[in-house]
C-alpha cells in the first residue's frame, strides 16, 4: 500500500513539475496584455517568427493551432466548443462555410493593408466583395516532372500526358475535381462544366489515360517525386514547389488549355471571441514585407503585390509559380457546384478509377 | 528452461531486427544534413538544436506527457475500484453483463469513441483543450486497467480475506492490507498500460483538441501537407531514448529491489 500511495505522489509531483514548466515557456512565448487570438491554420504554412513579430507589435498573445483538411477544420468550427479567431481554409471551404453560417463578415476598413493585394485577386465568384475572406496564398493545378527521368517531353499541354512513351510514370492526385478537371480542360471545356456530354467525354478521355498511370495517391506524391520513384505527376502548385525545394530537378508547369486557380485565405469563424485581434492578425500578414518573409519561408505565391517588390525577383519572375496575364486569363476558379453535381463528379472519378484496375 | 536452438536464435534476432530497422532508419535519418529522408548527405546536429528551439513543440510533448501521467493515474485508481466492485458482485449473470459492458469500450473503435465525446463535449458546454483530453484518455483508459487487474483479483483465494475478517480486520483494512498488496503487479501492470495508450492515442485526441491545446501526434498528422521535417525524426529520437532509459531504469531498480527485500529462502 505504501508503495502504491509513494508512485502516485511521485506522478502527481512530476505532472504538477511539467505543469509548471509549461506555464513558464508559455510566458516566455508571449508578450500579454492585448488579450490572446486563436489562429487555425495547415500545417507548416506560417513563418513562426512572424507570430512573435505579431506578439511584440500588438501585445496580444497567439495561441497556435493546425489542420490537415478543410473538413476537419471545418467539423472543428462547426461544432463549437472552440473559439478559433482566424482559420485559413481554401475557397471551396469558403462558400459551404458561407452557406452554414460560420463566418464572419470582415470590416474591411480596419484591413488598411488590403491595397497591397493584386486586384486581380479580389472580389472572386466564391466571395463578392471579399466580405468574408481575405486571399493569404494561391496557386495553380499543372503537372510536375522530372526531365532527368525523361527524354525530353515537355508538358505544355494537358495531352501531353496521354504521351505512349510515359507508360507508368504518371501520377494522378487523389482528388475528383483535379482530376476530372484535367479530363475538361484537355479538351477545352470549362473546369465547372454542368454539361452531363462535356463530363461524358471527359471521363471517356481519362480512361484512356489508363496505361500511363503509376498511382492516384494524395500527399505522398511529394515524398514520391523527390525520391525519383516517377517522373510526372499532376499536382497543385504548392507542392510541386515543396517537391522542387529538395529535388532540383524537377520542373512544373500550367498546361496552356488552362487549369485551375486556387486560394487559401484567412476568415474569421462564426465562434470567434477576439474579434478586434482577428482583424489586426489579418492586416498584420498583408503586411508588404511581412507577407514577403511568409512567402519565402512557406514557398506558395503570395497575391501580395507590395511584397512581390520585396521579393527575389527570380522568385516573382519564375512564370512557373506567377503565371502571365495570359495564362491568368485561362486559369479558373472552382465554383461551388451544389452537392447533387459534386456527387456526379465524384462518381465519374469512381468510375475511372474502377476503369484502371482493369 | 531449455536453452534456445541455433535456429530459435536466428528467428528472433530476425524477429527482433524487423520490429526495430524503421526506429533505427528513422533515428538515422534524424542526423542527415539533407533535409529529407532519401539521401543521407552528411552529419549535423541541426535538427536536434531546432527541436529545443521550437517552443511550441516543446510545449506540446511535455503536455502530451502530463495527461498521459494523469490519466493514467485517475483511471487506475477508478478501474481498480471498479474491477473489485465487479469481482465481489454475487449474481453471475450481472457480473457477466457488468464485463461485457467493459470489453466493448475496448472493443469499439476509437473514431467512434472521439466523435461521441466531441458531441457530448460540445452539447455540455466543456471547452475542448486540456480538460477535454484528460477526461476522454481517463475514459478510454478504464475498461484497460479493469482488464489487466481483474485476473489477479480472480486468482485471489477467498480465504484470506475470511481469514482476515476472521482475525478481526475492518473492511478498510482488508481493502488496504489484503486486497490491495496482493493485486499490486496487476494495478502497476493497467497504470504502464494506460500511459502508454493515452501517450500514442491519435484518434479519440484528434476529435477532442481544440482551442490550441494538441498532443504530439495530432500535431504530427497535421504537418502531413507541408511535408514532415527531420525535426520530428530528432525528436522521435529523443523520446525513444527516454523511452529506453525508464525501462532499462525500471528492470536495474526492480531487480535491486528483489534482491534486497527478499529474504533467503523467504516467499513472497
Amino acid at each position: 500500500m505504501k508503495d502504491l500511495i509513494r508512485a502516485s505522489l511521485a506522478i502527481i509531483v512530476t505532472s504538477g513539475i511539467l505543469m509548471y514548466v509549461v506555464s513558464i515557456l508559455e510566458d516566455s512565448s508571449s508578450a500579454g496584455g492585448g488579450g490572446t487570438i486563436t489562429v487555425f491554420n495547415w500545417g507548416e504554412y506560417i513563418d513562426p517568427e512572424l507570430i512573435s513579430q505579431f506578439e511584440e507589435e500588438s501585445g496580444i498573445t497567439v495561441v497556435y493551432e493546425t489542420f490537415d483538411s478543410n473538413e476537419a477544420m471545418m467539423t472543428k468550427i462547426e461544432q463549437g466548443g472552440t473559439s478559433y479567431d482566424v482559420a485559413m481554409p481554401s475557397e471551396y471551404a469558403i462558400e459551404k462555410m458561407k452557406e452554414t453560417d460560420l463566418l464572419q463578415p470582415i470590416d474591411l476598413e480596419q484591413i488598411t493593408n488590403l491595397e497591397n493585394i493584386d486586384p486581380y485577386f479580389l472580389d472572386l465568384a466564391f466571395d463578392p466583395g471579399n466580405e468574408y475572406s481575405i486571399p493569404y496564398f494561391w496557386g495553380t493545378v499543372g503537372i510536375a516532372y522530372n526531365p532527368t527521368l525523361l527524354d525530353g517531353q515537355t508538358f505544355e499541354s494537358w495531352d501531353d500526358l496521354w504521351d505512349p512513351t510515359l507508360e507508368q510514370e504518371v501520377i494522378l492526385v487523389d482528388s475528383a475535381r483535379e482530376v476530372i478537371g484535367m479530363g475538361l480542360n484537355s479538351l477545352g471545356y470549362s473546369l465547372n462544366s454542368r454539361d452531363a456530354d462535356e463530363l461524358r467525354e471527359a471521363t471517356d478521355k481519362l480512361k484512356t489515360i489508363g496505361p500511363n498511370v503509376k498511382a492516384i495517391i494524395g500527399d505522398e506524391i511529394v515524398e514520391m517525386m523527390r525520391a525519383e520513384e516517377a517522373a510526372v505527376a499532376l499536382t497543385w502548385s504548392g507542392q510541386a514547389a515543396d517537391m522542387m525545394w529538395i529535388n532540383e530537378d524537377i520542373d512544373f508547369s500550367v498546361p496552356e488549355e488552362g487549369s485551375n486557380l486556387w486560394f487559401d485565405n484567412m476568415i474569421i469563424p462564426k465562434t470567434a471571441d477576439n474579434i478586434d485581434g482577428a482583424h489586426q492578425f489579418i492586416n498584420f500578414m498583408l503586411d508588404a514585407e511581412v507577407a514577403a518573409q511568409n512567402a519565402d519561408y512557406v514557398g506558395y505565391s503570395t497575391p501580395n503585390e507590395a511584397a512581390m517588390e520585396l521579393m527575389d525577383p527570380e522568385v516573382t519572375g519564375d512564370e512557373r509559380f506567377y503565371p502571365t496575364e495570359d495564362l491568368r486569363e485561362r486559369l479558373e476558379v472552382y465554383e461551388n457546384l451544389g452537392l447533387e453535381m459534386l456527387g456526379i463528379y465524384n462518381e465519374l472519378f469512381l468510375e475511372f478509377k474502377m476503369d484502371m484496375e482493369k | 528452461m531449455e536453452k534456445l536452438s541455433k535456429m530459435g536464435r536466428v528467428y528472433l534476432a530476425i524477429v527482433f531486427l524487423i520490429l526495430y530497422a524503421p526506429i533505427f532508419y528513422l533515428i538515422f535519418y534524424s542526423f542527415n544534413s539533407g533535409g529529407t529522408m532519401s539521401s543521407f548527405e552528411g552529419f549535423t546536429l541541426e535538427h536536434y538544436a531546432a527541436v529545443f528551439n521550437d517552443t511550441r513543440l516543446i510545449i506540446i510533448v511535455l503536455n502530451t506527457v502530463i495527461v498521459a501521467l494523469l490519466s493514467a493515474l485517475i483511471s487506475t485508481a477508478i478501474g481498480v475500484l471498479g474491477a473489485i466492485g465487479i469481482v465481489f458482485i454475487r449474481n453471475r449473470k450481472m457480473r457477466n453483463a457488468v464485463l461485457s459492458l467493459n470489453t466493448i469500450l475496448i472493443v469499439s473503435p476509437d473514431v467512434i469513441i472521439g466523435a461521441s465525446f466531441l458531441i457530448l463535449f460540445t452539447m455540455v458546454g466543456v471547452k475542448l483543450g486540456f480538460a477535454s483530453v484528460l477526461i476522454s484518455h481517463i475514459a478510454f483508459s478504464i475498461p484497460i486497467v479493469v482488464i489487466m487487474v481483474l485476473p489477479k483479483l480472480m486468482e485471489m483465494s477467498d480465504s484470506l480475506i475470511d481469514a482476515a475478517t476472521d482475525l478481526g480486520a475492518s473492511k478498510r483494512d482488508i481493502l488496504t492490507r489484503v486486497i490491495l498488496p496482493y493485486i499490486k503487479p496487476g494495478i502497476f501492470a493497467g497504470f504502464f498500460l494506460a500511459l502508454t495508450y493515452s501517450l500514442d492515442d491519435f484518434a479519440v485526441t484528434f476529435f477532442v483538441t481544440g482551442n490550441g491545446f494538441a498532443t504530439l501526434s495530432v500535431e504530427i498528422y497535421s504537418m502531413a501537407r507541408a511535408g514532415i521535417t527531420l525535426t520530428i525524426n530528432a525528436l522521435s529520437a529523443l523520446i525513444f531514448l527516454v523511452t529506453l532509459g525508464l525501462v532499462l531504469g525500471y528492470y536495474f531498480f526492480s531487480n535491486r529491489a528483489r534482491m534486497t527485500i527478499r529474504p533467503p529462502g523467504g516467499g513472497n
